[in-house]
């Protein structure tokens, strides 16, 4: 596996690259060399901004009475997937109708949960996990009719996993994929959003996100191109992902548009590129002729090669954005071509090119809107039978192509939603949240495929078998990854037993 | 199993003892046990804080038997498989090795040193002690080289306690910075934009011994200083406009930028530090008739949170100990402290002292809409509101066997604790009765006429014009005059309400209050049957114009209108004096579930005093804590390094403070001089210290290895500049900065706003874009701004809008006040003006060779005015420069 070291002092392309730039003025390299300069300019900026966040939060720095260090950007153990495909589904999946077919809701339709043998289900020991955010909501309430089946379901795949017919796509796909049907959360309104990426609850505040803390712990793949990117709706959940570790962990923003990928990506000014590159030359030179003066200030150095990397993203996003070179072919396994599957399939495009260019962690958001175009409190039907119609082919694409570009051994792909569904049902036609049993699944990334771990009850109320919270998710990845989250963890943020979580590893190949 | 494990330790028996406990026993111990088992509490009897206490054990005997693993508690405890008596009993259990290494040293005779000190009373933790000024130290000449700094230096005492510490270590100071650099340091700092250029030329001339003190006191007095460390003070106190959802309030309050312009004002006018925490905490029952001061309560309105009370107080409890009290209170919401002696009954004491406030917006000059306008300030509405323990912090789970009264922890022993409830005057709990108030309701009133006439005359010409049926005219006419009516009744009712409720509430009550309440009710009651009338009058008219389908649902509204009528007329006769005071304040809700009867109770007539008791023991002098959290705060943001580094805490969690004695006096002067900042800031930035250069180069090699991260400040530390004042500089320096101050927040995306930053909406939700790229405040906390290097600040400083206009402006003003220079004086001007700086000679060279690079380019690309163009490039890329962005 190709892996850069954070001591890119040791890399004689950077330094090459540096000097590089640098030739815009000779006698800076001889003051630099002098006092040793080069050798922090590798310094890694999340470093530095580590460092700050510590000076912040009154941590001791690693220098002053502690042995704690920043990680170095290596795994702590040999992982299996270097990158992760993070797609989430905003508003709360319909697990019955996905991944999870529930044939008793259709034969107890309309009946109410008393009436069926399941009453018990509703034991009020059992509904403790609910911890409200807003008292006397209207949604996020018990229903007790049950809501037959909307869909049909079927058997998909060698290993003969049954799922709804609205996804043929992903069905085709279900033998690279551990599906885990035995989630439960805790927050019955749409904080679980923010719940699922951070592990906590909305009232316990803000913590960083998984991928915030992966970007955290491993160092770069490729230098021309950010390492935590975020493409889709954001709007309802929180935008930010470092919180107390920092804004540098928070994911960048990417728009699917050539043209501007990203905020101030290109110069408002109508500069020429040739007269940009002076411009950034000149900009390194000064710095470099500053460091004269400044030989050991790490905030100079990681400024220098803050600016070497914006350049350079300033062609690298817009290229990697650029879909144009894709063959007809590929166009076609992403629905690029079918109104309803080609703005997602346009997302997983790019996907699969930030992968291909060692992207660490990408997160696509699906389903804008309210608190998200899955939240089907009416009008389930037609609602998830649209969203899916428009998410299907595009994730079955990029898993495919992931695949045959032998892409996916390296890259776990999540597929995520905060909640599930009711069984019973709210108004005439839909469903409300429900935290105490949903489905996600993964695939890639030494995740075992063809597999089902864990099991809801026969109505799809509780999980029951193999119960997982949603930092199993985050240790499970974390664990391909080759991170240990307790090592991560940060003096005066204690973090708890819960956050941490624990990988499942009877689906880790 | 037994002999085994006994060979495998005595492999790892260390030679002496000692040495393995305290480098392998005592950090786990002190770091698992103590808590318990130590100074602060003593569980079961049981102290381990001394092998010497281990040994004599607690209630249930020896903890530590010498060379006996099987009679060691200690051992047993923390290695039983049972989770129910394993210790410790939170958390994790103890590592493997930690374990071996307790048995190891047990085997091996549990030695100590001989001198092992208990673990110190938690109450005489140095920073729960009443600061006592320190003596200052003699000055020691740090080496030759600076000792005509030296008679300079003993003037400040800052200094003094500096080059004590520095002098111990072997550090030689750097000497002062250039005094462009000093001047571009203090100015950015004090009121964070760049000096001119005539500031730099006039500084750099004004070689009296007076010329740094005079710079000071121009920037102290400068209304934008106020502006400048109002948001330092806005970061800590956590200041937020309201975000929600659409337009529903679910967090802070609308208008909360009213707490934002007291908060500039009161450093402008360098309101002492003690009175700011009063206000904040407790003006409306210090100062209820004084609305201005009442502004301050926006910190306590900014923690208002719709959904969840405890949230809401939680987050109270959590940012006032650490900002004020630089305590981690929110450490005992489920338990006791594990470090401070601060038990979970205080933390529910000090919820006590908040439980009963809620916020209400107060009607202002001219506006009686609260949604418009207003003042968002907190009163306590529920007066008789118990407080509990909440069983593991649980709030589903409040232990109702026990009452909690507001008080605060006992080991702050400093002042008593005294609550006294405070009467209101009743334009507190009626502010209906203030005149500003009354005048918007008449204005209002008058208004509604103006409108009522302005619609009759438009019924006038609309009977006319003949677009209406002579019927249907006839009736729209009606339903004008009707309308009229109300509106003169309305101004009439409230004259007769303001008089009313003046006459009742005086004290004493006026003779003829009863007679004006009388009056008023029935002045309310007429207004109700017009109102009731023109319902009738409107209702016929839309009948008239309905088409044939829509009548009927007409005709039974016009029934029910008709109807109500009679009652209302009826109503007029019968006297009363149960009058509606005129509204002067509107509650925000308390919860999602409050009704609107609840919201609208009449407010309380006294109040409880809890905050002001909470307040004046905070700002008691004696108290150790809130000056000595000011000061460092105030001493980081100008020296870029705390004396404390945990900024909020000072408990004993918290790292004790690189300079003891600098703090102590530091916080001893600020109490003495009538808890001035200003003063504060004066004595900083006079300093020595604060004039050294920040650069390492030719500094004693000694200092590298010695102190390299410059704790003990033999340089001056660079400093990268906040969000708000690289926005500012750049608009500064381009002519374009609106100096305005003060009034409702800008939104977030209005770009084209040449207005300070701070003005800008700042809230969880709303973020404008330029500033949230250079880790603009979290407003869920932020005791210090990051400092993050990314690549996107490059993009942002490069190519966004904001700063390539402000460098083409920037490049025009230099080019404009340097005409006809060469490209050797154009780049010595631009440096000046971009950076307060002189370029070096490779400097000068590296910018001369842009400029030609740059002019071919535009030559080639056939540009109007190569020559002005390149130049315009250079000081974009100035701008671009690492030190724009850093103060050195």
């Amino acid at each position: 596996m190709h892996r850069h070291s954070r001591n890119s002092a040791s890399d004689p392309a950077n330094i090459q690259r540096s000097q590089g730039i640098d030739s815009a003025g000779n006698i800076s390299t001889m003051g630099l060399h002098r006092r040793g300069f080069f050798a922090d300019v590798g310094m890694g900026f999340t470093g530095l901004a580590l460092g700050a966040m510590f000076a912040r939060d009154g941590i001791l720095r690693a220098d002053e009475h502690t042995e704690w260090t920043p990680p170095n950007g290596m795994p702590h153990f040999a992982p299996k997937a270097k990158n992760v495909v993070w797609l989430f589904m905003n508003g709360g999946v319909s697990h019955m109708e996905s991944f999870d077919p529930k044939p008793e809701l259709t034969k107890y339709a309309g009946k109410s949960i008393n009436e069926t043998p399941y009453q018990d289900v509703q034991n009020p020991d059992k509904l403790k996990l609910a911890r409200v955010t807003v008292i006397n909501d209207a949604n996020g309430q018990q229903r007790n009719k049950l809501y037959p089946l909307q869909v049909g379901f079927q058997r998909y795949g060698n290993a003969g996993i049954e799922l709804s017919n609205w996804i043929p796509h992903m069905g085709n796909c279900v033998d690279d994929m551990a599906i885990v049907r035995s989630m439960w959360t805790t927050d019955d309104n749409h904080g679980a959003q923010t719940q699922f990426h951070s592990g906590r609850h909305m009232l316990d505040g803000e913590f960083p996100t998984l991928g915030a803390w992966v970007h955290y712990g491993l160092g770069s793949i490729n230098d021309n191109l950010p390492q935590f990117i975020s493409m889709g709706n954001r709007e309802y959940w929180n935008a930010k992902d470092g919180h107390y570790l920092g804004p540098a962990h928070d994911a960048i923003p990417i728009r699917v548009d050539p043209k501007n990928p990203l905020d101030f990506a290109k110069p408002a000014n109508g500069l020429s590129t040739e007269e940009q590159q002076i411009g950034f030359d000149l900009v390194g030179g000064f710095n470099r002729l500053k460091g004269i003066e400044y030989p050991n200030d790490p905030a100079l150095a990681a400024r220098i090669k803050a600016y070497e990397l914006a350049f350079r993203m300033q062609t690298s996003v817009p290229d990697t954005l650029d879909l144009n070179s894709e063959t007809k072919a590929t166009e076609e396994l992403y629905g690029i071509n079918d109104p309803a599957t080609r703005d997602f399939g346009m997302q997983m495009l790019a996907t699969r090119r930030f992968i291909e260019r060692g992207v660490r962690f990408i997160q696509v958001q699906h389903g804008a809107g309210g608190a998200g175009a899955w939240d089907a409190h009416g009008g389930l039907k037609a609602n998830h039978e649209k969203n899916f119609k428009a998410v299907d082919k595009p994730i079955a694409g990029l898993l495919k192509d992931l695949k045959q570009r032998g892409l996916l051994e390296s890259t776990l792909v999540l597929f995520a939603t905060e909640f599930g569904r009711t069984p019973g049902t709210q108004g005439s036609d839909g469903r409300d949240h429900h935290i105490f049993g949903f489905s996600v699944w993964m695939a890639g990334g030494g995740i075992q495929g063809g597999v089902v771990h864990g099991a809801t009850d026969e109505i799809g109320f509780h999980a029951v078998e193999d119960r997982h919270y949603v930092t199993d998710i985050h240790a499970t990845i974390l664990h391909q990854l080759g991170l240990d989250s307790r090592r991560l963890e940060i003096p005066g943020r204690k973090r708890l037993d819960i956050d941490h979580g624990t990988p499942i590893h009877r689906i880790i190949s | 199993m037994a002999t085994l494990l006994l060979g495998m330790l005595s492999r790892l028996v260390a030679a002496d003892g000692e040495v393995n406990y305290l480098t392998r026993v005592k950090p786990t111990l002190a770091a698992r046990c103590y808590a318990c088992h130590g100074g602060l509490k003593q569980e079961g009897g049981l102290r381990l804080d001394t092998v010497k206490q281990a040994i004599q054990g607690g209630d249930s005997g020896a903890a530590v038997v010498p060379g006996d693993l099987e009679l060691s508690l200690l051992v047993r405890r923390v290695s039983s498989k049972e989770e129910s008596t394993r210790m410790p009993p939170e958390g994790e259990p103890l590592k493997q090795e930690q374990i071996d290494a307790i048995k190891e040293w047990v085997l091996n005779d549990a030695k100590a040193p001989s001198d092992e000190e208990p673990e110190r009373d938690p109450r005489d933790h140095w920073a729960f002690k009443t600061p006592v000024r320190p003596e200052i130290p003699t000055p020691v000449a740090p080496s030759p080289s600076v000792a005509e700094e030296d008679i300079a230096s003993h003037s400040n005492p800052i200094d003094a306690f500096l080059s004590a510490e520095q002098h111990k270590h072997g550090l030689i100071p750097q000497p002062q910075a250039d005094r462009r650099v000093w001047l571009r340091r203090v100015t950015l700092d004090l009121i964070g934009l760049p000096p001119t250029e005539n500031e730099l030329n006039e500084f750099v001339a004004d070689l009296s011994p007076e010329a740094f003190e005079r710079v000071v006191t121009r920037l102290l007095e400068s209304p934008q200083y106020g502006e400048r460390w109002g948001r330092h003070w806005m970061d800590i106190w956590r200041y937020s406009d309201w975000w929600g959802l659409g337009a529903e309030v679910r967090n802070s309050q609308k208008h909360i930028w009213h707490w934002r312009d007291w908060i500039i004002e009161s450093l402008n006018d360098d309101k002492g530090y003690d009175q700011m925490l009063r206000e904040m905490l407790a003006s409306d029952e210090l100062y209820p008739n004084d609305l201005k001061r009442q502004r301050a309560s926006g910190f306590l309105a900014r923690q208002y949170f719709k959904f969840n009370r405890t949230s809401w107080l939680d987050e109270t409890i959590e940012h006032t100990s650490k900002a004020m009290l630089g305590m981690t209170f929110n450490c005992a919401k489920c338990h006791d402290h594990k470090y401070d002696p601060i038990a979970q009954t205080d933390y529910y004491r000090m919820r006590a002292i908040f439980e009963p406030y809620q916020v209400r917006t107060e009607f202002v000059q001219g506006e009686i809409d609260p949604e418009r306008g207003g003042i968002p300030r907190v009163f306590d509405c529920n007066l008789d509101l118990e407080t509990f323990v909440h069983v593991r912090g649980d709030d589903r789970n409040p232990d109702k066997s026990r009452v909690m009264e507001p008080a605060v922890p006992s080991f702050l022993e400093h002042a008593t604790w005294k609550i006294e409830p405070v009467p209101l005057p009743p334009e507190a709990y009626q502010p209906g009765l203030r005149p500003q108030v009354i005048e918007g309701h008449l204005q209002a009133a008058q208004k509604k006429i103006d409108a009522a006439n302005e619609a009759l005359e438009k019924a006038k010409e609309d009977a006319k014009n003949g677009k209406l049926s002579v019927e249907q005219a006839r009736l729209n006419l009606d339903a004008a005059q009707a309308r009229l009516r109300v509106a003169e009744a309305h101004l009439r009712s409230v004259q007769g309400r303001a008089s009313a409720a003046q006459a009742q509430f005086q004290i004493p009550k006026q003779e003829n209050a009863a007679q004006l309440a009388t009056e008023a009710t029935k002045l309310e009651r007429i207004e109700a049957l017009a109102i009731a009338e023109e319902s009738v009058a409107k209702i016929a008219f839309d009948l008239a114009k309905a088409p044939a389908d829509k009548k009927g649902d007409l005709e039974k509204k016009l029934k029910t209108a008709t109807a109500a009528i009679e009652p209302a007329r009826q109503l007029i006769d019968s006297s009363s004096e149960n009058f509606t005071p005129l509204p002067g304040a509107y509650k925000t809700l308390e919860s999602n579930v409050e009704t609107e009867d609840s919201r609208r109770r009449a407010f309380p007539t006294t109040s409880t005093g809890r905050r002001t008791a909470f307040a004046n023991w905070l700002t008691d002098p004696k108290h150790p804590l809130p000056a000595r959290v000011a000061v460092n705060h105030i001493w980081m943001r100008h020296m870029g390094r705390p004396i404390v580094p945990t900024l909020f805490d000072f408990g004993r969690k918290g790292t004790p403070p690189t300079h003891p004695e600098l703090l102590d006096w530091l916080a001893v002067e600020l109490i003495e001089y009538g808890w001035s900042m200003k003063h504060i800031h004066r004595l900083i930035v006079t300093s020595q210290a604060y004039r050294r250069s920040s650069s390492e180069a030719q500094a004693n090699p000694s200092n590298l290895a010695k102190d390299p991260d410059n704790r003990f400040y033999w340089r001056a530390n660079s400093i990268r500049m906040e969000a708000q004042t690289v926005r500012d500089s750049l608009l500064y320096l381009a002519g374009d900065l609106d100096m305005s101050q003060g009034g409702p927040s800008l939104p977030a995306s209005d770009e084209k706003s040449r207005r300070r930053s701070l003005y800008f909406v700042h809230s969880h939700n709303e973020h404008q874009k330029f500033l949230s790229m250079f880790d603009d405040a979290s407003v869920l906390d932020c005791y210090r701004r990051s400092t993050s290097i990314v690549p996107q600040q490059a993009l942002a400083l490069e190519n966004s809008p904001l700063a390539t206009a402000m460098g083409e402006k920037i490049a025009t003003r230099i080019k404009q006040a340097n005409p006809e220079v060469s490209d050797a004086e154009f780049v010595l001007a631009a440096f000046l003006s971009i950076l307060s700086v002189e370029p070096s000679r490779e400097e000068l060279n590296l910018a001369l060779d842009g400029l030609l690079r740059f002019k071919k380019v535009a030559e080639h690309e056939n540009r109007a005015d190569s020559l002005s163009h390149a130049r315009t490039s250079l000081v974009h890329a100035l701008l671009n420069h690492n030190d724009f962005v850093t103060i050195r």
